[in-house]
């Protein structure tokens, strides 16, 4: 009992230290941009007003396009990242193979390399072949796994006991078989970690699509959010409600899938 | 699909934990079959993300190697210069000094971030009702675009008007100051990380199978022992991923620095990434910032090796 | 598990239909990329009109946001996927000029002088002048009831301005600067918005004591006497006489001056053209623009302008050069200025700018003859961006006292000019 009470005021303090700043944010997506620039940042909103977010839904800066064009892509993205992940993984945790240590090392060393370096690089290969500012474009380099995904998975998939495969060879599953009904299952709370992390790091990428796509047809979010500060105007109230909408479909996603992240696998609750 | 063998009796797990190092099969572990067919099927699998990889992330890597032999603002052509980009900045101190702002950035954030994400981790893995609310709440940094965040916490940080130094009661710079900036900086970067370093730790916790932590108690041990004996020591895997991909993610740690202090004051918060957006995309210096890079990967590379081998020591769990 | 991954095959499968659609219209494309979505709205109207007298051209804008414009620009160059026309500010266009990637601009139009000089390099022009800027002073009614004329002198023991400056600034308990017991730390109101902000301070006031700051391609300030002396009297104005926020305030946030000045909390604000609607949507009291402070070389103030520039790499050279001609003459921007975003570049277009903001009490003429008058040339050169980068926080220490004023300008011009050189 005095250690749940104790959990709950660790816990309540946490969760005070993380909203209170993220708060800070949605309380300025409720406040008139007349308000916002007469008040210091931290005055509560007099009174609270839905103008921002209407004006981002049905008004003249509305995010629908843009978000239909991320849902599309972190969809894609997300099927195709975690498919060719899960294949790599396996390969790197449980087959034995020339090359395959060498491989994975390449692989991991592609980690270290600073995003921005290879931007250019990347972005002039895609533009030679006409794929500039289209949805494959900006979906491509993400949707054939990542080093990063690979990385997490492999490190799970050594851990399931070497008793299970044996036993699912001798029933005669190939390795397809082995990874689907042995492997997979056992894996769902990293799988369900992976999606997620896979959709919010897509859902918040900016520097690619910005970099890939021009004009209006295939802006995504962040993008479109960017654009709604000018070089003098940095109409944080409408920032806000939109950062405040684009985080709700992260928010829906995680709430969905977080109880396979939690929910515990134990060996004998296998059906 | 096989009902195996494999639930491990109470006794056997409690040997395990009390006893020697949990040992996984993985080193050895593979999937019996012909060494041929391993092959092959290895190929197979690694295929699109062969594409993947080898066409998106190791040709444009390549193509960054050998920028890094040029001179070449992206508007005129690139002129061959040998390796001067590399003595040039090898003896540039800014260059040194942003490495070693880097280095104790990550000094700063990894250890935090670890620390609370792990306790966050256990504490949420009690299952108390409401976690599923706490969990939210703990990614909600992580999941919001972090240019609105960028901007909260400047307001917070503000020397007249911010929240902070209300509370404080006194004046506090804290952006602006030699000493604080870079502790500043990197206390947002943890307060957004401790949520989804507390996922994976989630994760792994769930993967640890109840029986063996069950046995201890039976066992006698208490929940401290529990936790260094049979908890930290099965969480190997997943710590040494959350270090491993935190290290370098912090050494190349960008937004929050552009958001809130763009390397200022004085270059006390230049950090590595954020210097090598600058050389090439407000210098024009492509070849300066492709030897940046190069240099920044040999680094990261020692580093996780040293990770590694490390870890190595103390379980089997990790690389191969 | 399994009805998830039928969702998202579903979404999957509406994502390749709406991936398949396109369209294909037998008309030439020409691309206008700029970074203001404002703005970009009133250019939509003026391209409609446009593509009513040209049925054979249509016109495709682009908006890439400010942050992320010179990003963006230099990669799309790189590979080749830069917008047929596109806006440019003085600081970045001598690298596209020097290289060869513009086409320059082989027709005369009616446009504002010191613009067209901003853009002209080696004997061309290189851009059709779209926007500009000057400075000039805006004040709080409230705290300031008649249009200010000020004057300064760093020479003097004392001047007007920071006499004046004095006295607007009141602490929390109603004292002044220089009175005992004055509290820098809990001001109420700020006299004035002096902080590293270039365009709007630092080089007006260089330009007004009769500094220099470039000469040519390169930085040319530490070794000038009037600059030095200009340069320590704004760092004066925060550190020594308190009548401006600290710098440790503004060298993070850019936007603090303003809000200070909406919030009521400072009595005059030195700025552009570019606050015009933001004051006049924030504010919740009278204001006013009033001239410059009038120096020991007069009124002299940044002219900053925005040009449209074609890119030498288009594929229609004559469509592009059709709507080049469009948006340089007084129907083209004509929207721009009814929409009161700026000043627009065609002399003749000005007066319907002038007007809308006649309409709204405000009189621009100050801005208009600050522009008129003697003017301190805006940033120039291929590389001059990075020179700024290099020099910005040095100066920024010499801004919160870290640095001595002759010391830090010595360091900024040396960083400046090394990092010019490539």
């Amino acid at each position: 009992m005095r250690r749940a009470v104790l959990t709950y005021l660790a816990l309540g303090i946490g969760a005070i230290l993380i909203l209170a700043p993220y708060l800070m944010s949605v309380q300025t997506s409720v406040k008139t941009p007349r308000q916002f620039a007469q008040q210091p940042p931290l005055a509560p909103p007099r009174p609270p007003t839905g103008a921002n977010y209407a004006e981002l839904v049905v008004g003249g800066h509305t995010l629908i396009p843009p978000l239909v064009v991320t849902v599309q892509v972190v969809v894609v993205v997300v099927i195709g990242q975690l498919t060719c992940s899960v294949l790599a993984a396996y390969a790197f945790a449980r087959l034995d193979f020339p090359g395959r240590d060498a491989i994975f090392w390449v692989y991991l060393a592609t980690l270290m390399v600073p995003v921005a370096a290879v931007l250019v690089p990347r972005f002039v290969l895609l533009s030679e072949t006409g794929l500039s500012n289209t949805f494959w474009g900006i979906v491509l380099p993400s949707m054939f796994g990542s080093p990063y995904a690979i990385f997490l998975l492999r490190q799970f998939f050594r851990a399931v006991p070497q008793e299970l495969l044996d036993a699912a060879r001798i029933d005669g599953a190939g390795h397809p078989g082995v990874l689907r009904h042995v492997i997979l299952p056992l894996s769902r709370p990293i799988l369900a970690t992976l999606l997620i992390i896979t959709a919010v790091t897509h859902w918040n990428d900016f520097l690619w699509p910005l970099v890939i796509t021009s004009g209006a047809r295939w802006q995504v979010l962040t993008v479109a959010v960017a654009g709604l500060q000018s070089q003098y105007q940095g109409n944080w109230t409408l920032v806000m409600a939109a950062t405040t909408l684009a985080t709700m479909p992260l928010l829906v996603l995680f709430v969905l899938f977080q109880k396979h992240i939690v929910r515990s696998i134990t060996i004998t609750g296998m059906k | 699909m096989p009902s195996a063998d494999a639930a491990p009796a109470p006794a056997r797990a409690s040997r395990r934990a009390g006893g020697r190092r949990p040992r996984a099969s993985a080193r050895s572990g593979t999937v019996g079959g012909s060494r041929r067919a391993d092959t092959l099927a290895g190929y197979a699998f690694l295929a699109p993300s062969l594409v993947g990889v080898g066409g998106f992330l190791l040709l444009p890597v390549g193509i960054v190697a050998g920028i890094s032999l040029f001179r070449w603002d992206l508007v005129s052509p690139a002129r061959w210069t040998g390796p001067s980009n590399y003595q040039s900045i090898l003896t540039d101190p800014a260059f040194g000094r942003s490495l070693a702002v880097t280095a104790f950035f990550v000094l700063l954030v990894i250890p935090l971030q670890t620390a609370l994400g792990l306790a966050a981790a256990l504490l949420l893995d009690q299952r108390l009702p409401g976690s599923t609310w706490f969990r939210a709440i703990l990614v909600l940094p992580w999941i919001s675009a972090p240019l609105a965040l960028g901007v909260v916490w400047r307001w917070l940080f503000d020397p007249s008007d911010g929240a902070i130094n209300q509370l404080l009661g006194h004046r506090v710079e804290w952006l602006t100051s030699p000493t604080l900036a870079l502790p500043s900086v990197a206390a947002v970067t943890v307060w957004t990380n401790v949520g989804y370093v507390a996922l994976f730790f989630l994760a792994g916790l769930a993967g640890i199978p109840p029986q063996y932590a069950e046995a201890a108690r039976i066992d006698g041990a208490g929940p401290w022992q529990r936790l260094r004996r049979i908890t930290l020591p099965l969480l190997r895997p997943t710590t040494f991923f959350v270090l491993a991909t935190g290290v370098i993610s912090s050494f190349q740690v960008f937004d929050t620095v552009y958001a809130m202090t763009r390397g200022g004051p004085a270059g006390r918060t230049e950090v590595v990434a954020y210097a090598i957006y600058r050389e090439a995309f407000v210098d024009f210096r492509m070849g300066r910032a492709a030897a940046m890079s190069v240099v920044l990967f040999l680094l990261l590379i020692t580093v996780t090796i040293a990770q590694q081998s490390w870890f190595r020591r103390r379980t089997t769990y990790e690389m191969g | 598990m399994r009805r998830l991954f039928l969702i998202l095959a579903a979404l999957l499968l509406a994502a390749g239909c709406s991936i398949a659609g396109g369209d294909a219209k037998g008309r030439t494309t020409v691309t206008f990329r700029l970074w203001d979505e404002q703005v970009a709205k009133a250019y939509q109207q003026s391209f409609a009109a446009f593509e009513k007298a040209h049925p054979d051209i249509g016109v495709q804008v682009q908006v890439v946001p400010w942050a992320d414009y010179w990003t963006k620009l230099p990669a799309d160059v790189a590979a080749g996927t830069a917008a047929d026309i596109f806006w440019t500010n003085t600081s970045n266009f001598g690298l596209y000029a020097d290289n060869g990637q513009l086409l320059p601009v082989e027709f005369t139009g009616d446009w504002t002088t010191s613009v067209v000089d901003l853009y002209t390099r080696n004997g061309k022009l290189w851009g059709v002048p779209q926007l500009w800027d000057s400075i000039a002073l805006y004040y709080n009614k409230d705290l300031v009831p008649d249009p200010p004329t000020l004057t300064w002198d760093p020479a003097a023991p004392d001047d007007a301005l920071r006499a004046t400056l004095r006295k607007l600034t009141v602490d929390s308990a109603g004292r002044h600067p220089g009175q005992s017991g004055f509290d820098p730390q809990k001001t109420r109101v700020y006299g004035f918005n002096a902080a590293f902000d270039l365009q709007a301070i630092l080089w007006d006031f260089v330009g007004s004591n009769g500094g220099t700051w470039q000469s040519g391609d390169t930085f040319d300030f530490a070794d000038r006497p009037k600059t030095v002396q200009a340069v320590q009297y704004v760092v004066d104005l925060i550190n020594a006489e308190h009548v401006a926020p600290p710098a440790a305030d503004t060298n993070t946030n850019g936007d603090k001056a303003l809000q200070l000045f909406t919030q009521g909390r400072m009595a005059l604000f030195q700025s552009g053209p570019y606050h015009l609607k933001s004051i006049q949507e924030a504010a919740g009291f009278q204001w006013g623009v009033a001239p410059l402070p009038n120096g020991p070389a007069g009124r002299v103030g940044v002219v900053h302008g925005v040009a449209a520039v074609a890119s030498a790499k288009t594929r229609h050279r004559d469509a592009t050069v059709e709507v080049l001609k469009w948006i340089g003459s007084a129907d083209g921007q004509r929207p721009i200025a009814e929409g009161g975003y700026a000043f627009p570049g065609v002399t003749t277009a000005q007066p319907v700018f002038v007007d809308y903001w006649k309409k709204q009490g405000v009189d621009l003429q100050p801005f208009l003859d600050s522009a008129g008058g003697t003017t301190f040339p805006a940033p120039l050169g291929p590389r001059v961006g990075a020179g700024q980068t290099a020099y910005t926080p040095i100066l920024q220490q010499v801004f919160l006292g870290r640095l001595g004023v002759a010391e830090g300008l010595r360091k900024a011009q040396d960083a400046g000019n090394e990092a010019m050189k490539g």
